[in-house]
């Protein structure tokens, strides 16, 4: 724990970053330098030998980088994926992420996966079980994990501890850093009917590596964390606030489904710094959404459309 | 079994079987939020569908495109309940469809042609789309005219196929934003084959796309020239002189990076 502890205190700030998505390849690779680091989605990449490795590698020699992931399961019950982590581990090697991070959840039981993050049961069982699972994660990958608050829409009727307590206590037992994603804790809390300035107050924000900032749908009833639109802003109060008590943690805009073009998700990263700079946005009550069939962490955007990579000949 | 086990267990049965016991799912969870237990727990099953539809929809947009959207999600529906997600990688998500729709034929007995093309083009459309991320060439040498026959080999991005109907023509109608009519039965062959991270689909006669099989088992170019001269009851002379002829096999294969030199 010491190790990992000690390693989480020297990451860097790496001030305001994107999730890299296959449909800004061409601007990113192309085009000047930005002041911006990525985000790779570690499955993308990980196990390919095909463009989206070199393009990984490209982008690397020109910007910073982590690694996240959707897959590690650490919460699963199921064992851990040692194949899984020795690709992500020579991934890692190559293209030397600033951190690796995944959720806290499991995606699959039973050799079976859901691709989704599914949300933990929040009990003392469930916290022995995943601080036994991130201890094995940091020993083997030898760096500290990074976990992220997924969004959810359930909560466990046998769970017995509040999420950020689960989070300080997973932390405090591991030395693992947390990836704040502001926009779950509204969608969490909301969906929840809990007050996420509660949520923020709870959660150790000295342990916050990185945060995350997204879109959401509001359904009237609930929202659906669907990374497919602007940030809210109830949510940039979030973090306007998060940003403050974190000390200035690392953030990322995250688009994962109707992706605009590259220069209108920076634009929308941007918008960040007013915040930083500690402009107050009044919590706006929700209003009712458009409706419309909504995908909670969309996943669409990692598989890549192969279609535009076949030429035809004739024999 | 723990608690936590038992809870992952059920809650995964209810995504992948949302009808089987909902009561006993449902009881899960706390029912004190916006959602309720049931209402919160179908957000999960109902992303599960469409989250799994939309990356099979990117790995087989030309059958989509032939199913239509709603036939195509409906047999998905079906498949993913049969046949629930195993790796990490979404990438693996349409590895068994072709086969899982051979065994669960809408036609049943009758065998009808629609459904061998489906069957078909879902191959091919998997085939294409492993070959997008698979280990391949690129950033080494490839084979050039000069390198001796003896040397050749087949590069790692390199495929075979073949099939019923003419999958690839479709595939290319599609990816041209057409609306090819279903074609009628006739065999095809087609090589594909990744250079610079572009895969190109290339037709075969039978005779090439049995040479270029050889070669791909491992063999020589000259033991595969003689096992196919055998087979079709060709001149050895004959073939030999089709492969290296001006126009013939070998320069063409060359030049679209089929091969590379082996060492010495």
């Amino acid at each position: 724990m010491a190790a990992a502890e000690d390693m989480l205190t020297g990451l860097p700030r790496l001030g305001l970053g994107l999730g890299l998505r296959s449909t800004h390849f061409e601007t990113i690779l192309s085009g000047d330098p930005q002041d911006v680091w990525f985000e790779a989605i570690s499955e993308n990449f990980m196990d390919s030998g095909g463009r989206p490795r070199a393009v990984i590698r490209a982008v690397a020699e020109r910007y910073r980088l982590v690694l996240h992931g959707v897959s590690l399961s650490i919460g699963s019950t199921d064992p851990l994926d040692f194949g899984y982590l020795a690709a992500l581990k020579r991934l890692a090697a190559e293209v030397r992420p600033a951190w690796v991070s995944d959720h806290l959840c499991w995606t699959g039981v039973n050799a079976r996966n859901s691709h989704d993050l599914l949300p933990m049961p929040l009990t003392e069982e469930s916290l022995a079980h995943v601080a036994g699972r991130v201890r094995q994660v940091q020993d083997y990958l030898e760096r500290p994990l990074i976990l992220e608050n997924p969004s959810s829409y359930v909560r466990f009727a046998q769970s017995t501890i509040d999420e950020p307590d689960f989070l300080r206590a997973l932390a405090e037992e591991t030395g693992c850093g947390l990836l704040l994603d502001v926009n779950n804790v509204y969608v969490t809390c909301f969906n929840a009917g809990v007050d996420p300035l509660a949520y923020l107050d709870a959660v150790p924000c000295e342990r916050v590596v990185q945060m995350h900032l997204a879109g959401h749908q509001d359904m009237g009833s609930h929202l659906i964390d669907t990374h497919d639109r602007p940030v809210r802003p109830e949510v940039w109060e979030l973090f306007r606030l998060a940003w403050a008590r974190t000390g200035g943690a690392s953030t990322l805009l995250e688009w994962d489904d109707h992706i605009p073009d590259f220069d209108a998700c920076l634009a929308e990263l941007r918008k960040a710094e007013r915040y930083m700079a500690g402009e107050s946005t009044p919590l706006v009550p929700e209003g009712r959404g458009a409706g419309g069939e909504g995908v909670s962490n969309p996943v669409g955007f990692i598989v890549p459309r192969a279609m535009d990579s076949v030429l035809e000949d004739a024999a | 079994m723990t608690d936590l086990a038992a809870a992952q267990r059920l809650m995964h049965e209810a995504l992948i079987f949302p009808d089987a016991d909902p009561a006993s799912a449902q009881a899960l969870f706390a029912g004190d939020g916006r959602l309720g237990a049931a209402g919160g727990l179908a957000v999960y099953q109902r992303g599960y569908f469409l989250r799994i539809a939309a990356c099979m929809r990117e790995q087989f947009p030309a059958l989509c495109h032939a199913l239509g959207r709603a036939l195509f999600d409906d047999f998905v529906a079906d498949y993913i309940r049969d046949c629930p997600p195993e790796r990490h990688t979404l990438y693996d998500l349409g590895r068994r469809f072709a086969g899982w729709m051979e065994a669960n034929r809408p036609d049943g007995a009758a065998r009808e042609p629609w459904v061998d093309f489906m069957i078909d083009l879902a191959r091919f459309e998997y085939a294409v789309f492993a070959m997008f991320d698979a280990e391949g060439n690129e950033g080494r040498p490839f084979a050039t005219a000069d390198t001796p026959d003896s040397a050749l080999r087949l590069q790692p991005a390199f495929a075979l196929g073949s099939y019923g109907f003419p999958v690839a023509d479709y595939y290319h109608a599609v990816r041209r934003g057409e609306e090819p009519p279903l074609p009628m039965p006739a065999p095809s062959h087609v090589a594909l084959v990744r250079t610079d991270y572009i895969i190109r689909t290339i037709p075969l006669s039978g005779t090439h796309h049995a040479f270029l099989a050889e070669m791909l088992a491992g063999h020589g170019v000259e033991a595969s020239l003689g096992t196919v001269a055998a087979r079709f009851g060709l001149e050895l002379e004959s073939a030999r002189g089709s492969w290296r002829e001006a126009q013939g096999s070998r320069g063409r294969w060359i030049e679209w990076g089929f091969f590379v030199g082996a060492n010495p």
